[in-house]
């Protein structure tokens, strides 16, 4: 045998879930987090790191209590998202990846959520919301307290 | 092996099945070029260097993941390729900085080699290159993440090679960086196998750092000088210095793996307690002699002891890092021009203890370790050794067995490296390994799991039934710890596995085994049928098993070590001791120093001017591992060449040297006068080792402590080894002191917080032999009631507390600790 097969065990596979656990617990990607995560599944905390900071769902810093996450893609943008953005961006008063004095919203400029279909689409903490428009996208987030 | 043809660049090749294009090509001498390729890991895919014309086959195809097939046809260059490789070039070169002018790497870059070859002098693409600061904070490793061309190749080595997983890829596209999790200093077991695999200048040995361009040194290779590995490090000189150590691909049974030992630890030669001239004791203090004056007075002071008290009042310590050739020389010359059989060495707390083991169970007088032995077993038991530490490139075939699926269960105390790359962790309280092996044989036996047929063919299989017989699962639970569900699903597994292996180490510092634990673990060999060599016992240092094997040991009547240093009576009147230093390195220093005070002459032959050289009469000053020519014994039994390669210190000459000449002053010619003429000799005798019949027998091995813990001395002391070190030798290492420089006490946070213990506070250590301070570390991988100390360090005195054992029972140091 030249090509060499690790046998893989579980541990790898569990981080994503992990670390979306820890992420509902902490909030955000903290080194706490982090390193708990490692102990949990005795990982390096090198790995966990390495994969926390690859997905653009774990976040590298603390974020509101409701996380607006809008596609800014290509059919999203064609489909008005790049004004849905800015008119949220005005509304609250931060850029994207910013979060509101009061720490009720946080904006996520998101990469594609898959809903090309039925742009533009938006994820707010994990609801899925889609053929947003200018109207609708704020009577949405008035659910959000 | 199933063979494939194909065609690479119209030549036809032959690969074994399942081999990639790379592989196939390479091994046939034709040269693909890859960043991110190692022949120890799987494929990434990451570079896109390697990619070739694959015809049939839309597009490039990157060689290193492309399965070859019958009779496919490669293109490895043509202008297609050429093409695609010079772009991938210019994208590297976007952001990999042109500082090749203050580089170490440069000249033996892989990406610099790639450029000149296939790269563009002008880049069509702009962007900004990193920033980030080099990271020097580190000991002997330095990170320069502006050269990384996350290649991948360092993150992949330490996570699926070595087992640690240290660094990892940080963050995602451009801004992706090496590093340790959260931006820390590096704190690994700096093996430096990253920055062998590093293709650019992104990862250094620090130690090397601007020290000289690479066509200004000579590589040579040599055998490592500290454990019984025997792995080949190639060590570059300049201006007849050793400036540098890596391992080479293809270079010696490592194949280019080295520990931070191998890698670094060369600069021991460079201490400053270096002998540079003999000395002799007068009016008390130690001053500078002419080796003729030396040997005179080492002549006459013999020969004097000798008239008066017989040769049998001599004793000698032979050395395991000294050659085969020196300790060959030394007992030839106590055993003719002396006439004692009284020579020993530090073997016998460690080696020895194995040696007779295999003795009494197998019949065998030689028994290395095979190389590949833990590759061929699908079931490995590690039995209280860290073989990760103690056989650093050994124990990664270890590990290596592990991924490719074998089951690898390590009963330790101690969360150790292997245990974390284990498939299971047997946690037992230190010491009661062989009550493990017994209740595992015990449960074999009752259910009948063993081979009938040839186990009760074998001397003593009654004798061990019986001994068995209170080695029930509860009752081993209670000893150790495991629960007896887990003891009988062990010996179940072990018992029904397709092939097994038993694996410890023998070291003379460790004092959770002894002869009774490798006993126990022969006769589980036995009972299942299996043969001798699945049990493996590494001999310990470069050249144990040549010293071994040279008659560095009683062969008659002689006296042992624990006679020679440790009887009441003092019946010995002088003392040869070569390349040791017993007053460090040996248990119970204060008996130790009670007999050398008593010594009517004490000659010591060392490279440094150790403790014990202090208390000498005379002192003879000995060539350094790479100042002399000769042979080491591998724990593998391969006998290697060492070679001079840079010149003696001072007057010093090699040990061999010192016998010949030692002997002519004493009127008694040896007749060998050359490393040849030793060579010669020796050979013969180690030719007939390992040729005698096997004879098997059964040894019943109880579990006992020699000393137990009581309400004075609650805790046991475990002296272990730790990866960075070897002995004592490694401390005179500045590379190797720079990573671990002093002796430390782990101990639980439980027993922390009863003793009232602040982490990385000074504790009072206190055994009924005596007391010594040591920092204290607080650390989960240490179980409760136990202190883990390593002995690697004179100054620590932690052999003050220790006592020497040569039998059966395990020698655990009770003792107590105190806030100091």
């Amino acid at each position: 045998m030249i090509v060499k097969q690790r046998a893989y065990e579980a541990k790898e596979a569990l981080l994503m879930p992990a670390l979306y656990a820890a992420q509902r617990e902490h909030g955000w990607m903290s080194p706490e987090a982090m390193k708990s995560v490692a102990r949990a599944l005795d990982l390096p905390p090198a790995t966990v790191k390495g994969f926390a900071t690859f997905y653009d769902m774990f976040r590298k810093k603390p974020v509101g209590k409701h996380v607006i996450q809008l596609c800014t893609n290509v059919t999203c943008i064609l489909s008005g998202s790049e004004d849905l953005l800015s008119m949220l961006s005005d509304k609250f008063g931060i850029a994207p990846n910013e979060t509101t004095t009061d720490g009720r919203f946080s904006l996520v400029a998101m990469e594609c959520i898959g809903a090309c279909g039925t742009a533009p689409a938006m994820i707010v903490n994990t609801d899925f919301y889609e053929n947003l428009t200018k109207e609708s996208i704020f009577s949405i987030l008035e659910n959000y307290k | 092996m199933n063979l494939v043809e194909l065609t690479i660049n119209g030549k036809t090749v032959k690969a074994a099945k399942g081999a990639t294009i790379l592989q196939a090509a390479l091994k046939n001498g034709i040269y693909i070029p890859n960043l991110c390729y190692d022949r120890r890991l799987s494929p990434y895919g990451g570079c896109r260097m390697c990619v070739v014309e694959v015809e049939g086959q839309k597009g490039l195809s990157a060689a290193c993941s492309t399965q070859i097939r019958e009779g496919m046809v490669v293109f490895t260059e043509t202008p297609v390729v050429a093409k695609s490789r010079k772009a991938v070039l210019e994208l590297l070169l976007l952001h990999h900085p042109l500082d090749c002018p203050v580089c170490d790497k440069a000249g033996e870059c892989k990406l610099q080699d790639m450029a000149y070859k296939y790269g563009s002098t002008s880049n069509r693409f702009s962007a900004s290159r990193k920033d980030e600061p080099e990271r020097l904070d580190s000991p002997v490793v330095e990170r320069n993440p502006n050269r990384c061309i996350l290649c991948g190749l360092c993150v992949r080595i330490c996570q699926d090679h070595q087992g640690v997983g240290a660094i990892n890829f940080i963050g995602r596209g451009f801004k992706t960086k090496i590093s340790p999790a959260f931006e820390e200093t590096l704190d690994c077991e700096f093996c430096g196998q990253c920055i062998d695999v590093c293709p650019v200048g992104a990862l250094g040995s620090k130690t090397y750092r601007f020290m000289s361009r690479v066509w200004y040194m000579n590589e040579e290779e040599m055998i490592c000088p500290y454990c019984g590995c025997g792995c080949t490090t190639n060590l570059s000189v300049r201006q007849g210095k050793i400036i540098r150590g890596r391992g080479k691909e293809g270079v010696g049974i490592n194949d280019g793996d080295l520990c931070g030992k191998g890698r670094y630890g060369f600069d021991y030669i460079y201490a400053e307690n270096r002998l540079k001239t003999p000395m002799i004791r007068k009016e008390g203090n130690l001053v500078r002699a002419s080796w003729d004056e030396a040997l005179k007075y080492v002549a006459e002071r013999m020969g004097s002891i000798i008239e008066k008290h017989g040769p049998a009042s001599v004793g000698a310590i032979g050395s395991q890092r000294c050659s085969i050739e020196d300790n060959f020389m030394l007992q030839k010359f106590m055993r003719e021009a002396v006439g004692t059989d009284n020579i020993d060495s530090a073997a016998r707390f460690g080696y020895a203890k194995a040696h007779k083991a295999m003795e009494k169970s197998f019949g065998s007088d030689f028994m290395p370790i095979g190389w590949e032995a833990p590759l061929n077993a699908k079931f490995l038991l590690v039995i209280e050794s860290d073989i990760t530490s103690a056989m650093p490139v050994w124990g990664l075939n270890f590990i290596l067995a592990r991924n490719n699926g074998a089951h690898l269960a390590v009963a330790d105390s101690k969360e150790t490296k292997l245990v974390r790359n284990s498939s299971q962790w047997i946690r037992l309280v230190p010491g009661t390994g062989v009550a493990l092996l017994n209740g595992m044989m015990k449960v074999i036996i009752d259910e009948g799991l063993y081979d009938k047929e040839k186990a009760q063919g074998i001397q003593n299989f009654s004798a061990l039934e019986s001994s068995l017989k209170d080695y029930t699962p509860a009752a081993v639970s209670a000893i150790t710890g495991v629960s007896e569900d887990e003891i009988r699903n062990l010996a179940r597994e072990y018992s029904s596995a397709k092939s097994r292996l038993v694996a410890m180490t023998s070291g003379a510092s460790e004092n959770i085994k002894s002869l009774n634990t490798m006993l126990a673990g022969a006769n589980l060999v036995m009972l299942l049928g299996d043969s001798p060599d699945t049990l493996q016992i590494p001999a310990e240092f470069s050249n144990t098993l040549g010293m071994w094997s040279a008659g560095v040991r009683p062969a008659e009547q002689g006296k042992e070590m624990q006679e020679m240093l440790y009887a009441k009576d003092a019946s010995l009147k002088a003392l040869y001791i070569m390349g040791e230093n017993p007053i460090v390195t040996f248990h119970d220093v204060a008996a130790v120093e009670n007999t050398l005070k008593g010594m009517e002459l004490l000659v010591v032959q060392d490279i440094f001017l150790t403790d014990t050289a202090k208390m000498a009469d005379v002192v003879l000053p000995a060539c350094s591992w790479a100042e002399k020519d000769g042979t080491f014994m591998s724990a593998a039994g391969a006998v290697q060449k060492i070679r001079k390669i840079v010149k003696e210190t001072g007057e010093a000459i090699p040990d061999w040297e010192i016998f010949v000449r030692l002997s002519k002053a004493m009127g008694k010619d040896l007749g060998l006068n050359s490393v040849a003429e030793i060579s010669a000799q020796v050979s013969e005798k180690l030719s007939t080792l390992g040729k005698n019949d096997l004879k098997l027998s059964f040894n019943p091995a109880a579990y006992e402590l020699i000393e137990n813990s009581s309400s004075e001395f609650p805790m046991l002391l475990v002296t272990a080894n730790i990866l960075q070190h070897s002995g004592a030798l490694s401390s005179l290492s500045r590379n190797l002191d720079s990573v671990v420089s002093d002796a430390y006490l782990e101990l639980s946070p439980a027993d922390a917080e009863k003793y009232k213990i602040i982490n990385e506070s000074y504790v009072k250590v206190i055994s009924k032999r005596g007391e010594i301070l040591l920092k204290a570390i607080i650390s989960n991988e240490v179980p409760e009631k136990t202190v883990f100390v390593p002995i690697h360090f004179a100054h620590a005195k932690v052999n003050t507390l220790t006592y020497p054992a040569v039998n059966g029972g395990i020698p655990l140091v009770p003792v107590r600790i105190e806030p100091a």
